[in-house]
């Protein structure tokens, strides 16, 4: 694949200017409207349903999406796509049953440990806070450096020499700060507010993109083509993934625990409900906008099959993770490389920003209630204290992405991080709403059991002597016993605490 | 395409479907932005005249 030319011109680059120009005014003129620490987390709760759908959306596909979407569709074929139908019918089920959903948005509360601490008390709801914090902050670790990747490959900078100064050496240093100033700015100036206007934007231009360059490798390439692609390099495994030996059962098992807990329990998603006007509303954007989770699915897969179909035979990670964005580089025509550009960094952008908000909310939220208890804080000081957080995590977010080396599938590597979270949190939110028996010592044996397996998993991967086992185990047996282990670990923590014992835990709206 | 019609359907569903929804939530978010800054700003003239009010 060396040598590859760059179709990206003066003209895509003037294309990228405006749109961002565009996107920065709009974020950084709706920071007036803030007035509260209300208005900077959830919007003052009053996003409507269109406005929901878009930025749902938006937050939901960045560039790190596309990216191991299209990895899936290059080493798995169709198979790679199942994710995104699991994804669909999960959150289709739950807008229209409103199940946990309509008792978190009724109970108007800012996030979902908040709601916990009704139940479970001050203590369960710092514990999730952290572990919340823990899981979002590593998964998201990596999304700059993938978005600062893609960028680089898709323009044609990783092939163009620009001389022996900074420049040349520090290429993806230097995008992912840039991205990451961007983004920044307006996220900390206007929060919610800005993220959700930002949102919409980039949800016209990503829609925009996406749409055409998937109709243009329709065209071009063709449904046989890539249907044959496929078929040549998996036979029937490339369409079922039950057929696929490096998929099976566990994989499709797996993501049905975990699509269905990140519908559930995925913070970026849950504070589009929790900004909602109001609960019929929140229940209408996750309902409309659940068709959307099978194309941000379907459209990176079908790229993976192209870049396949041009660039056959690349096996490692890393390789396999490029060659989309490669394949697009040489595929598309000028002008269209500028709407492509454009569009992939309104998706990453809107991700990043929802994620750094949303992760630091949390923060502000529940891991520093203990230091809020007793003085009420005043709107500056709670102001000043959201910003300065999420701040904290674009720094965080800099060095994390440069300094972690990621192992084998970058989709693998999100799911098992955001099952720290995942697992506990949903089993404790499925207890909390609906299990009159669960307590504060089923929901901390659930947050322990819940975090303590992924993360072994990640650390096993990493160190010498473990990484053999870890790779034996698989991530999808990891993340399988980490879902049925915390519930059971909340069914006998909750049963073993005495029924006589004092009940700290009010009753909830549900 | 017969043979993998599931992926096919799948795949034309999903851009006719995108596209339909990328024109309908561009018109009507546009106006949810709208009513969504109106109301914020209504909030904060009220906030503001109820602080005037107050006698401190």
């Amino acid at each position: 694949m060396s040598g590859f030319v760059s179709h990206f011109t003066v003209l895509d680059g003037g294309i990228v200017g405006f749109y961002l120009l565009a996107t920065m005014v709009a974020g950084i003129m709706v920071r007036k409207y803030v007035g509260g620490v209300e208005d900077f987390l959830v919007a003052g709760r009053e996003m409507n349903v269109y406005l929901g759908i878009a930025s749902l959306a938006a937050t939901e596909f960045g560039i790190v999406t596309c990216m191991y979407s299209s990895q899936a569709g290059y080493k798995y074929g169709f198979a790679g796509a199942f994710p995104g139908i699991v994804n669909f019918l999960a959150m289709l089920v739950v807008g229209w049953t409103g199940f946990c959903v309509k008792p978190l948005r009724d109970s108007n509360v800012i996030t979902i440990p908040e709601l916990l601490d009704k139940r479970f008390g001050p203590r369960v709801r710092w514990a999730t806070g952290v572990v919340i914090v823990l899981g979002g902050l590593l998964n998201m670790g990596v999304f700059l450096r993938v978005g600062g990747q893609f960028l680089i490959s898709v323009t044609g900078l990783e092939a163009i020499n620009l001389g022996t100064g900074v420049l040349e050496h520090y290429k993806l240093e230097i995008m992912m700060t840039v991205l990451l100033v961007g983004v920044a700015t307006y996220t900390v100036l206007g929060g919610m507010l800005s993220v959700l206007v930002t949102d919409f934007l980039q949800f016209v231009v990503m829609s925009a993109g996406l749409l055409i360059v998937t109709v243009m490798i329709l065209w071009q390439i063709g449904w046989t083509k890539l249907v044959g692609t496929v078929d040549e390099h998996f036979g029937a495994a490339g369409f079922n993934p039950l057929l696929n030996p490096k998929l099976g059962w566990d994989f499709v098992v797996f993501n049905m625990f975990l699509n269905t807990a990140s519908v559930l329990t995925w913070q970026t998603a849950i504070a589009r409900v929790l900004a909602a006007k109001d609960t019929d509303t929140g229940r209408n954007v996750y309902t409309r906008t659940s068709f959307f989770f099978l194309c941000r699915w379907i459209i990176p897969v079908l790229w993976g099959i192209a870049a396949l179909s041009m660039f056959p035979g690349l096996t490692g990670p890393e390789e396999t993770l490029q060659a989309m964005p490669r394949f697009l580089s040489t595929f598309l025509p000028m002008g269209i490389m500028g709407i492509l550009v454009a569009a992939m960094l309104a998706a990453d952008m809107s991700t990043d920003s929802s994620y750094m908000l949303t992760w630091g909310g949390v923060i502000y939220n529940d891991v520093l209630a203990p230091f809020r208890r007793g003085q009420r804080w005043s709107e500056r000081k709670g102001l000043f204290w959201n910003r300065s957080i999420v701040a904290m995590i674009g720094v965080f977010l800099l060095f994390y992405g440069l300094w972690y080396p990621l192992k084998g599938d970058l989709w693998s590597y999100l799911a098992v991080t955001g099952s720290i979270y995942l697992a506990s949190i949903s089993t404790l939110l499925i207890a909390c709403c609906y299990w009159s028996r669960a307590n504060n010592w089923g929901a901390t044996a659930a947050i322990c059991v819940g975090a303590l397996i992924p993360v072994s998993f990640l650390v096993a991967e990493q160190l010498p002597l473990t990484k053999d086992l870890a790779k034996s185990i698989g991530p999808n047996y990891a993340g399988i016993a980490a879902y049925l282990f915390t519930g059971l670990a909340m069914v006998v923590g909750s049963l073993l605490k005495p029924q006589s014992a004092p009940q700290q835990e009010e009753s909830l709206p549900c | 395409m017969l043979k993998h019609w599931f992926w096919f359907s799948a795949t034309m569903l999903v851009v006719i479907w995108y596209s339909s929804i990328t024109i309908y939530v561009a018109i009507r978010g546009a106006a949810d932005i709208k009513h969504m800054l109106r109301n914020l700003a209504q909030g904060q003239e009220r906030k503001r005249e109820q602080n005037g009010s107050t006698p401190s």
